[in-house]
């Protein structure tokens, strides 16, 4: 055979990548509770169906013009499949010095890789598996000059976002240029204990600001998911991380030219449940619970939940009905009365943006009482958050569906409703709205009657009772003002009904979104 | 025996509080009822276990984020 001392060497150069950062190494990442990238890749994609691209990339020692030993080059990825369909994937291999930027005349991952031109390419989503710290000041050195920022730019990762499902999963420390990239996703995910992610770590900030802090405590989970909203869900092991990538990308289609993939359960779409009348408590200051609704409404463990630990005053989750994909909107009355504050108005409209870029129609769960009021909020800029969502809500495109469960008032309220689409709002009878509720409405609209009266407490009190009347959504059905007042029961087969009939609408709007306009 | 630590979601005041120490309770089950932004917001056991202590009484201001009360589980 012609080629066979060839062959052979290919060979020979695919087990010195397969051996990664040698034994010790890779004994050490397992030691710190890590899987290496080749782990896990194999634990994320289809068995067997990761196709390598780049396997022989690696600084190789030659002793008389012979590869004698070679150290991969620090980032694996290829082709692969998630549930039978086609996705770009790769990782840093932190067992190869730490998963640094390798000197290769092509990137192969992270911004301007490789794996995000095959999925811009091939219009397939693209999977991040993060676990580096990006850059280093030595890289000076090595090329005799310090690199402007921008060296490897961005632009490819932020034209992704208008064209594939971008999922990225930080399984390390991720600071620099990874943490960058983990941001710039539809979704992102990190896992409890073992993964950290900043624009700094803790030796910078000790430099920076003299504090000494630990990389938990900077960046983990409680930090970085509960509190900042920077990276979206928390998963209690790399193998619970994968499971959720599958099950995000099982909602998404495979680029912004394709309808989300149905799936039929076998959930009757007619399933009614009892105890929808009896969720909602009769005495209107008692909250109830909203994940409680969404689990009986829709698709049975359909739902999937986005962002869980932050803006907790609103859930958003994926879900389906009858099969099809939608987006789930809810406020949640167990926090704060469902108000809406900053990281609510954020986590809206990111959520918000991604359903209507992926063609998912939306359904808004609606009890809510306003923005969030008091100091507080208003340093944190409540107003301008809230309005944000006014705006971006205002700029969807997909069919969207208000189910007005108990209060919707003012702005906040706003948000929930798309008046410039067909601007759909069903109401249960336990709905009440108005540009104020009229418990501090009445107080400020009514200020000199009741500072004038005998009794002002007894006065307010009367006033109250008497435009509560009006309150009643009868009233503004019957001046078609809501389109419909529903049994609870009737909810799903109702938006079933709806959402059915917007399949063949949602295939006219297929293609990038176009987005104009500044945000408030 | 391990020590849950059991925390009010929400900045408010403590309405009611619904159990004692020494109750055995259920993960889900309405500990005390905190008042905030004119609702009432109960505050859930987050695992089964015996309430071993409160922290707060009833009408003292809470943080959110703040423990109520100690379950031992």
């Amino acid at each position: 055979m012609a080629w066979e001392k060839s062959i052979e060497e290919i060979k020979r150069r695919r087990e010195w990548a397969a051996a990664q950062g040698g034994a010790s190494n890779v004994a050490r990442q397992h030691d710190a509770g890590r899987l290496t990238v080749r782990e896990r890749i194999a634990g994320l994609v289809d068995a067997g169906s990761f196709q390598e691209v780049g396997g022989l990339t690696a600084s190789v020692t030659y002793e008389n013009g012979v590869a004698v030993d070679a150290t991969p080059a620090p980032y694996v990825c290829g082709l692969a499949d998630i549930d039978g369909r086609p996705v770009a994937v790769g990782g840093e291999d932190f067992t190869v010095r730490g998963g640094t930027t390798a000197s290769l005349d092509k990137r192969k991952g992270g911004q301007g890789g490789f794996s995000e031109d095959l999925a811009f390419e091939y219009k397939i989503p693209l999977v991040n598996l993060i676990d580096g710290a990006g850059g280093s000041v030595s890289s000076a050195k090595r090329r005799g000059h310090a690199v402007f920022p921008g060296v490897d730019s961005f632009d490819r990762s932020v034209e992704l976002l208008a064209e594939v499902p971008v999922v990225s999963a930080v399984l390390g420390s991720a600071a620099g240029g990874p943490a960058g990239r983990a941001i710039l996703s539809h979704w992102s995910v990190m896992v409890d204990g073992t993964s950290q992610v900043f624009a700094a770590g803790p030796p910078v900030v000790q430099r920076s600001l003299g504090q000494q802090i630990t990389k938990e405590d900077l960046g983990g989970t409680p930090v970085a998911v509960a509190a900042g909203g920077t990276i979206d869900n928390a998963a209690a092991s790399e193998e619970a991380c994968f499971e959720m990538i599958r099950k995000f990308l099982g909602y998404m289609p495979q680029n912004v030219h394709e309808l989300p993939p149905a799936r039929d359960i076998g959930d009757s779409a007619d399933r009614i449940e009892e105890s929808l009348l009896s969720v909602i408590p009769e005495e209107r200051r008692r909250a109830y619970n909203m994940r409680k609704i969404i689990e009986l409404l829709f698709d049975r463990e359909s739902a999937f939940e986005i962002q869980p630990d932050y803006g907790k005053g609103l859930i958003t989750a994926l879900a389906r009905l009858d099969g099809k994909v939608v987006g789930v909107v809810a406020n949640n009355p167990m926090v704060y009365g469902g108000a809406m504050d900053v990281a609510e108005s954020n986590k809206q409209c990111h959520f918000i943006e991604l359903c209507d870029t992926f063609h998912i129609p939306l359904i808004f769960l609606v009890d809510v009482p306003g923005f969030m009021v008091g100091e507080q909020a208003e340093r944190a800029g409540v107003l301008r958050a809230g309005m944000r969502a006014v705006y971006v809500a205002s700029q969807a495109r997909v069919p969207v569906v208000t189910v007005v469960i108990r209060k919707c008032y003012g702005m906040a309220g706003m948000a929930t409703c798309h008046q410039a689409g067909l601007n759909l709002r069903i109401a249960w009878p336990s709905a009440e709205w108005g540009s104020l509720p009229v418990e501090g409405g009445v107080a400020v609209a009514y200020r000199r009657e009741i500072e004038a009266a005998a009794d002002p407490k007894q006065r307010e009190a009367e006033l109250e009772e008497e435009l509560r009347e009006y309150g009643s959504p009868f009233r503004t059905a019957e001046a078609f003002g809501v389109e419909d007042i529903i049994d609870p029961r009737e909810t799903r087969a109702y938006l079933c009904r709806f959402i059915n009939a917007a399949q063949g609408r949602l295939k006219t709007g297929l293609g990038l979104k176009p987005r104009a306009g500044v945000r408030p | 025996m391990a020590r849950e630590e059991v925390e009010s979601e929400v900045t408010g005041t403590v309405w009611k509080i619904e159990t004692k120490v020494g109750d055995k309770v259920a993960e889900g089950d309405v500990l005390m009822i905190i008042e905030s932004m004119k609702m009432e917001i109960p505050v859930l056991a987050t695992e089964d276990g015996t309430i071993a202590e409160f922290q707060v009484e009833e009408t003292e201001p809470v943080a959110e984020g703040q423990c109520v009360v100690v379950l031992e589980t």
